[in-house]
């Protein structure tokens, strides 16, 4: 008798196991994200930062207009606010993924799991992300009590523009998971210079018009543009001023969608590709010593 | 030279009474090793140079743009770019400095600093030296490739002053970030949480972004940063020798003075906080353990 032929068959990933994976990664996201430390103290850290980026802008634009530029503030403030969530995936996955490989070492052995690694690491970098997501409501709060943004909302509007905008953040978030993989040194830092590139070209804080002509095809390639946009007009009631604010809601829901339709499928190819390649070289438990 | 170490002593514990010289030599060894590395790694891993100027910059692009869309008087820009370069060296300060002692832990050399026959603040001073010097090609870059690109001017009429000013910056910014390399590994955990906490904050209260004055609206939250925190006070003195039209929150003299006790105030509170930290590694040997 050949030896395969004592192997058991061995089943595909249910939705399952995918499911059971994902939960149990969530809540070791959470234990490592909040580093067990004293929940009062994890939320200040949680909350100071964001705010204090947004009192930055408000400042500067205090200090220049005197109090004038309602309209710009209220598009600086959702912009700097909703940029969180960008961070907060593109780091959460991003940092889960080294994390396990470079501190933890754990990489290789969730890979040899029956369970796929995919599923996994959604729910690794889950906490960074619902933190994120805080960030971005308190940000807005302070905005309206102390700053004077007029929120509108038009759910109909926001609530598909937020599931598929963040749909293309975590896209963006996934392929930066999969290049950090094939990445000898310095992996820990193109997060944060990927979304810092995104936070200048997506209209962030300031209208695209500004940026140099020839960084504008980016600028519109990117679903962020995009999803920003939307959930401007979706919170506020009115796009951002300049010419992409001259679009018409339909039009700026259409070019999300298509963003993102193209975003994902290349994402999750790539993704696959990395692990591929990752596998095939030995950089699961490759550690860097970065 | 015998089985001690030594060409004279004939005993072990003639051998361990060192002089005063010897103890001198040994920490400014001690200095010179911790700074090597930093100072060395310009070379040696030009990985960093990119992304420590990159990353920056890239922020300071984005609040140039910002004032570009306000349409704010060319001088902001200059504002932004020489604050884009101050936080290359906080930045130093907290990941290089005061995280540092923490990495240290974890990596298994700091039982080895505690063990080693010369002060901890030789170890910090290295530290400082080197990143000081690494950092400055950093903030260099930025302001080069900022003042080009933005078309920043400077009207610097006293540069040797500016100089000075400077310097007077580094001591109390690298004096604070001693004393936080104690702290920060007494907090174990939180270290990581308080470096993130001591960005963006800081960049606020300090007026990285702005002049630090616009802080007056914020009632006493601007006698807070000029009595606690150099960047601030620094900066502040930076722009009013580097702009003209530059009105600070106060006269140079007395920011310089204020740096200078800061200072003195921030190296001794380091030294102080060492002496705590020692006391508790040699007591409790909870120091050695990782992750903790």
């Amino acid at each position: 008798m050949a030896v395969t032929d004592r192997a058991a068959p061995v089943r595909g990933l249910t939705l399952a196991d995918a499911w059971r994976s994902f939960r149990t990664a969530i809540g070791l996201g959470w234990a490592i994200e909040s580093n067990w430390s004293d929940p009062f103290l994890f939320a200040i850290y949680t909350v100071a930062k964001p705010l204090a980026a947004a009192l930055i802008l408000v400042v500067m634009v205090q200090v220049i207009t005197q109090g004038q530029a309602t309209e710009f503030l209220q598009f600086m403030i959702v912009g700097s606010a909703l940029w969180n969530v960008v961070f907060g995936v593109m780091g959460g996955l991003v940092q889960s993924i080294l994390e396990d490989r470079e501190r933890y070492r754990m990489m290789k052995y969730v890979v040899v799991t029956p369970s796929s690694l995919f599923p996994f690491l959604l729910g690794r970098s889950l906490a960074r992300v619902i933190v994120s997501f805080v960030a971005v409501a308190l940000t807005l709060l302070i905005g309206v009590v102390f700053l004077g943004v007029e929120l509108r909302p038009n759910l109909l509007y926001l609530v598909p523009a937020t599931l598929i905008g963040v749909l293309g953040v975590i896209a963006i978030g996934v392929f930066m998971a999969g290049w950090c993989l094939q990445l000898r040194q310095e992996a820990w830092s193109y997060p944060e210079a990927i979304a810092g590139a995104l936070y200048l070209v997506s209209g962030a804080i300031f209208p695209i018009d500004i940026l140099p002509s020839v960084v504008h095809p980016l600028a519109y390639a990117s679903p962020t543009t995009w999803w920003l946009e939307a959930s401007r007009r979706g919170l506020l009631g009115h796009g951002s001023p300049g010419s992409i604010g001259q679009l018409s809601d339909g039009q700026v829901m259409l070019f999300l969608v298509i963003s993102v339709a193209i975003a994902v499928p290349i994402a999750l190819s790539l993704f696959a590709w990395f692990m591929h390649r990752a596998r095939e070289s030995g950089l699961l438990d490759m550690t860097t010593g970065s | 030279m015998n089985r001690y170490g030594s060409l004279t002593a004939r005993t072990a514990r003639e051998a361990a009474e060192w002089s005063t010289g010897r103890v001198i030599r040994a920490n400014l060894r001690a200095v010179v090793g911790r700074a090597y590395p930093r100072v060395i790694g310009l070379t040696r891993e030009p990985s960093w140079v990119f992304f420590e100027i990159l990353l920056p910059f890239l922020a300071v692009s984005a609040f140039v743009f910002v004032y570009r869309a306000l349409e704010a008087p060319e001088e902001f820009i200059g504002f932004v770019v020489l604050g884009g370069a101050m936080t290359a060296f906080w930045l130093n300060v907290v990941w290089m400095m005061a995280a540092q002692f923490y990495w240290e832990k974890d990596q298994g050399n700091l039982e080895l600093y505690f063990t080693a026959p010369m002060h901890l603040m030789s170890i910090l001073a290295g530290m400082a030296i080197g990143g000081l010097v690494m950092t400055s090609s950093r903030a260099l870059a930025v302001i080069g490739i900022g003042s080009v690109l933005y078309g920043v001017t400077y009207q610097i009429e006293q540069p040797l002053l500016l100089a000075l000013v400077f310097l007077l910056t580094m001591i109390p910014l690298y004096g604070m970030g001693m004393l936080f390399a104690s702290l920060f590994l007494l907090w174990g955990r939180e270290a990581f949480h308080l470096a993130q906490l001591l960005q963006e904050p800081i960049y606020f209260l300090g007026g990285v972004n702005f002049p630090l004055g616009a802080l007056r609206s914020f009632g006493p939250l601007i006698g807070v940063v000029m009595s606690t925190l150099p960047l601030g006070v620094g900066l502040d003195a930076m722009r009013q020798l580097a702009f003209r039209d530059m009105t600070g929150v106060l006269p140079v003299g007395v920011e310089m003075a204020i740096l200078v006790a800061m200072g003195i105030v921030f190296i001794i509170g380091a030294r102080l906080a060492l002496g705590y930290l020692e006391h508790l590694a040699r007591k409790e040997g909870r120091l050695t353990l990782r992750w903790q």
